[in-house]
């Protein structure tokens, strides 16, 4: 035994963070709170230079108040902060950089400042440590990118500070656990303090200090589609997915981005799917947020279950009169939770079905664009095959069936995939080819010196391509050269597609490879906005039976 | 400045559908456009004329439209377009609901 | 084009120019004027390299409903937003002129014709206004437009129908005012400034036009039935629309002078009790007044399902 063990302190962290809440005690109050008007001082006081911060902000809340504090503190004593967190959504988290406050980045969703994090980069204002996906980031929260100090936001807080995050519940247990378990600091915001929580999804020892927004936290109603923009090109591209995919694997656990065509997918359930008797063998168990577009076939019994990544404003009613769907708190809310449904995402889904901005020739796509570093968030996680996963489905069995290259790695193993779906139009806005030959990632990599082009979803994780010309049923291919040539089949008339030999088209085409609409038995003059179950705002609130709340600014009567 | 006007003339070998009665359809939407077909004793070929704000995309337009005039088997046709930067998606899309239209398919 | 019975059950609010000027008509009773294969278009747009379309965006024509021929004005808001420039317009004006010597010749000719058999204007506006591309030509058009409006009074009803997605704003805002008759859906707007301009001229504190719910309940259908401002209130579907014509196209010509809003001195003397009790109750929302016009609850008006509204809502009077 060495006589060094009594020596030997174990506990530095903690007394580390009993120093920095000593030093902010004179602000903290009962019940932990303090003032607005303190907020700067007391993150002067348990934030020390060089430290790892996390601020709490999605694509949906944002602890918008604890981030303009953040960026009104006294620099010569706060700077060079490593900033670890989901999204850099808010001007704020860029003003940061911008005023030497935060040094280092890691992150996974650039959304609009994705323009600013490239020209930082490239100025040098910004050091990126890696673009991320959500679990890979909150993987790293529990292993080597540990916040010290976790900034993040309510919706209430009790008399105790214990917090209610309720339907926007989002990433704040799993920054929480992170935090404070590793000896960490965790500062809320609220909305509003109340006496009685409707439940407490954040227990109080877990909070050093908890403060009432003077503004409610900012909320961005990021997965609301009008049906009245749905086109008819995405109500023709969705009846060849429900046709041909759907229908073809009779897919039940499904993950839908956040476009265009899988709100017309969506809208199209309760009328073109179940005329092809596709209810109750499709769509049954989904991972997303509460979709109002999906109002619809939840209504019509399409869905057994959905659990969801956070909430949607103004279906907080709708989805707590539903909770045979939906998972609700003993006091009948949501509650919802990023890291979960991401695991389910991961490693539980059959299908991940989204849209791009580009796809290159070998299948590679990306929404990088030459001068945004945007990330892709949640998207890599699900849009790739879990090589983890362990359990059998049916789609999941069809899908790895058909792919004549799986004993070549190996063997006569049987082994299943999961669809991995892009569903685009040839061209996209402004006459922008989809379908290109090398993707602008590559441009972004050298514009904000990244080690790799950011690609959302690698060629060999996607298994079908799905454009108005008809569905590449990439699985299918045996090797490199027929999956290129697939996606040519389909690429319309971009240069990539203007590439497609006749022949080989045919070829692909006998060989189900490749199916056009009249191969799929898909009508095109059917292709029209009455096939929609819903037409605009107005009729989804109808379908809801007026459960529905509409934010403002989609409301047009 | 002034809009960009395509004129060409597309033959093929065999010519199956005409149509009887004129057809307008579509409206000059931002990235929409509309089609007149008018039948026209052309012997055979479609005559094409295409007006549009965008420059540049004369062989993707000649292209599209050739798709659109080998799959129905057209011919004795004029075909008139205010385009509106459509993308070939929805030109196809508008030239096929035209077409059903005219003859009822 | 759709089969005309597949138009009727069609939401106006979604249905082009063309379908809103055919299905509000009897079935194959629709002649178009000046039509796209006239290739009528903007020659100002075409010299701008702006993209044209052949019936620049308007669309004119003549047909029945039951005994009563119609005029019609349908305005296609996908192109340009409406907007009106020299050919629309002209199209619009001779329409109407067109429908006053019509009336002329018909009550010279046949001097016993029942109300309905004598012929209306129905104008579906959608529409912002002067198109800018053009303006001169466009505030011409205007003008002409108000001139036959005053011509057509006592004689030939005109009629508007606000429910497209445009709505009815600008110079296009006092042409359907001076109407006879104004039929909405709750999805129409009605207003003379559009809700962009307000905001960019007396800033977003004053108006935010990004607030759709706020932008709806100060200028949409609801709030213009309370206010009076429209003379009905139908569903959103083409039929809904064609049987508020038929009704009205049915009454005799003095009636519609009780449905009008200007044009009287009545009628000024009501606008101008109406400024009175704007001035006296100093509204901070368009709810205020709902509930002055004695809706206890104005906030749950909003949602209610048309039939319920149309049941139960009180309507301002002054």
């Amino acid at each position: 035994m060495s006589t060094n063990t009594t020596e030997k302190k174990w506990d530095r962290r903690s007394a580390d963070t009993a120093e920095r809440l000593a030093a902010a005690s004179r602000y903290i109050g009962p019940g932990k709170q303090f003032k607005p008007e303190d907020t700067v001082a007391l993150l002067e006081a348990v934030i020390h230079a060089g430290d790892r911060v996390n601020i709490e902000g999605n694509n949906q809340k944002q602890a918008d108040f604890l981030a303009e504090c953040l960026n009104k503190v006294d620099r010569s004593k706060i700077h060079d902060l490593h900033m670890v967190q989901s999204a850099v959504p808010l001007p704020v988290h860029l003003d940061l950089f911008e005023n030497g406050i935060a040094k280092k980045l890691d992150f996974a969703f650039g959304g609009p400042q994705a323009a600013r994090v490239a020209t930082f980069i490239r100025e040098g204002k910004l050091e990126l440590g890696a673009i991320h996906t959500y679990l890979e980031l909150f993987g790293r929260y529990f292993l080597d990118l540990t916040p010290k100090v976790s900034l993040i936001c309510a919706y209430k807080a009790d008399r105790q500070g214990n917090l209610y995050t309720g339907f926007n519940t989002e990433d704040t247990p799993t920054i929480v656990e992170a935090t404070k378990f590793r000896q960490g600091i965790v500062i809320a915001q609220v909305n509003e303090i109340v006496d009685k929580l409707p439940r407490v999804d954040i227990p109080a020892d877990w909070i050093d200090a908890v403060v009432q927004s003077p503004q409610p936290f900012f909320i961005e109603p990021l997965f609301t589609r009008d049906p009245a923009l749905v086109t008819e090109s995405q109500i023709l591209l969705a009846m060849l997915c429900l046709k041909g995919i759907y229908a073809e694997y009779e897919v039940k656990r499904i993950n839908h981005g956040i476009g265009f065509l899988t709100s017309a997918i969506e809208l199209l359930l309760p009328t073109y799917g179940e005329e092809l008797g596709l209810k109750g063998k499709a769509c049954t168990h989904m991972i997303l947020n509460p979709h109002p577009t999906m109002i619809p076939a939840i209504e019509s019994g399409w869905v057994d279950t959905i659990h969801c990544f956070g909430g949607e404003l103004g279906m907080e009613k709708y989805v707590a009169a539903r909770p045979d769907v939906f998972f609700t708190g003993p006091d009948g809310t949501l509650r919802s939770n990023r890291a979960y449904a991401q695991t389910a995402g991961h490693y539980a889904l059959d299908m991940f079905i989204g849209g791009t901005l580009q796809i290159d020739k070998y299948g590679n796509s990306s929404t990088a664009t030459g001068t945004r570093v945007a990330g892709f968030g949640g998207a890599p996680n699900m849009g790739c095959d879990a090589k983890g996963r362990r359990h059998s489905t049916d789609a999941w069995l069809k899908v790895g069936k058909e792919m004549p290259s799986l004993d070549r790695q190996i063997g006569n193993m049987p082994r299943g995939k999961r669809l991995v779906v892009q569903g685009v139009e040839t061209f996209g806005e402004g006459r922008a080819p989809v379908f290109v030959e090398e993707l602008d990632a590559w441009k972004l990599a050298e514009n904000a010196n990244l080690d790799l082009p950011p690609v959302m979803i690698y060629g060999d994780d996607l298994t079908h391509v799905v454009t108005e010309e008809g569905i590449a049923y990439l699985n299918r291919c045996a090797d490199i050269d027929a999956r290129m040539a697939a996606i040519r089949a389909v690429a319309g008339y971009t240069d990539i597609g203007l590439q497609a030999k006749p022949d080989e088209t045919r070829q692909l085409r006998e060989a189900g490879i490749v199916k056009t609409p009249e191969d799929l038995g898909v009508d095109r003059s059917r292709a029209d906005r009455s096939l929609l179950a819903a037409r605009n705002i107005r009729d989804l609130v109808t379908w809801s039976g007026g459960l529905y709340n509409p934010p403002a600014r989609f409301r047009n009567w | 400045m002034a809009l960009n006007t395509l004129e060409f003339h597309l033959k093929i070998d065999e010519v199956t559908h005409s149509i009887d009665t004129p057809i307008h359809l579509g409206v000059v939407g931002s990235g929409d456009m509309e089609v007149l077909m008018e039948p026209k004793e052309l012997e055979g070929a479609v005559s094409v004329r295409i007006v549009t704000p965008v420059a540049g995309f004369d062989e993707l337009w000649k292209r599209v439209v050739e798709k659109f005039v080998s799959e129905t088997l057209l011919g004795n046709v004029h075909l008139e377009i205010n385009d509106n930067n459509a993308t070939p998606a929805v030109v196809l899309l508008r030239l096929r609901q035209g077409f059903a239209e005219a003859t009822g398919k | 084009m759709p089969k005309w019975k597949d138009l009727q059950e069609q939401s106006f609010l979604e249905s082009d120019a063309r379908a809103r000027a055919i299905g509000l008509l009897d079935e194959g009773t629709f002649t178009e004027l000046a039509g796209p294969f006239d290739r009528f278009y903007s020659p100002h747009l075409e010299v701008l390299g702006e993209a044209v379309e052949f019936d620049d965006g308007l669309v004119a024509g003549v047909g029945k409903i039951g005994k009563t021929p119609v005029f019609v004005v349908s305005q296609e808001g996908r192109f340009i937003g409406g907007s009106i420039g020299e050919v629309g317009g002209a199209k619009m004006v001779n329409t109407i002129r067109l429908a006053i010597e019509f009336h002329d010749e018909l009550v010279t000719k046949y001097p016993d014709l029942s109300d309905e058999e004598k012929p209306v204007v129905v104008i579906s506006f959608e529409t912002g206004g002067v198109r800018l591309h053009e303006s001169n030509a466009g505030l011409l058009a205007h003008a002409e437009v108000m001139d036959q409006l005053q011509k057509a009074r006592h004689k030939v009803p005109v009629i508007a129908l606000i429910g497209s997605k445009v709505g009815c704003f600008g110079g296009m805002g006092f042409v359907a005012a001076a109407t006879d008759a104004i039929v909405m859906s709750e999805f129409g707007r009605l207003g003379l400034t559009g809700p962009e301009v307000i905001e960019q001229e007396m800033g977003k504190e004053e108006f935010d036009s990004s607030d759709r719910a706020l932008v709806f309940r100060t200028t949409g259908g609801r709030h213009k039935y309370i206010m009076g401002d429209c003379n009905a209130l139908v569903a959103n579907t083409i039929a809904a629309f064609r049987e508020a014509v038929a009704e009205l196209a049915a009454l005799p010509v003095a009636e519609f002078e009780k449905l009008r809003r200007i044009g009287s001195p009545e009628a000024v003397e009501r606008q101008l009790r109406g400024v009175a009790l704007a001035a006296e109750m100093q509204p901070k929302d368009a709810r205020d007044v709902w509930a002055k016009a004695g809706n206890p609850d104005p906030v749950a008006l909003t949602d209610m399902p048309l039939g319920e509204f149309l049941a139960g809502v009180k309507r301002l009077s002054v």
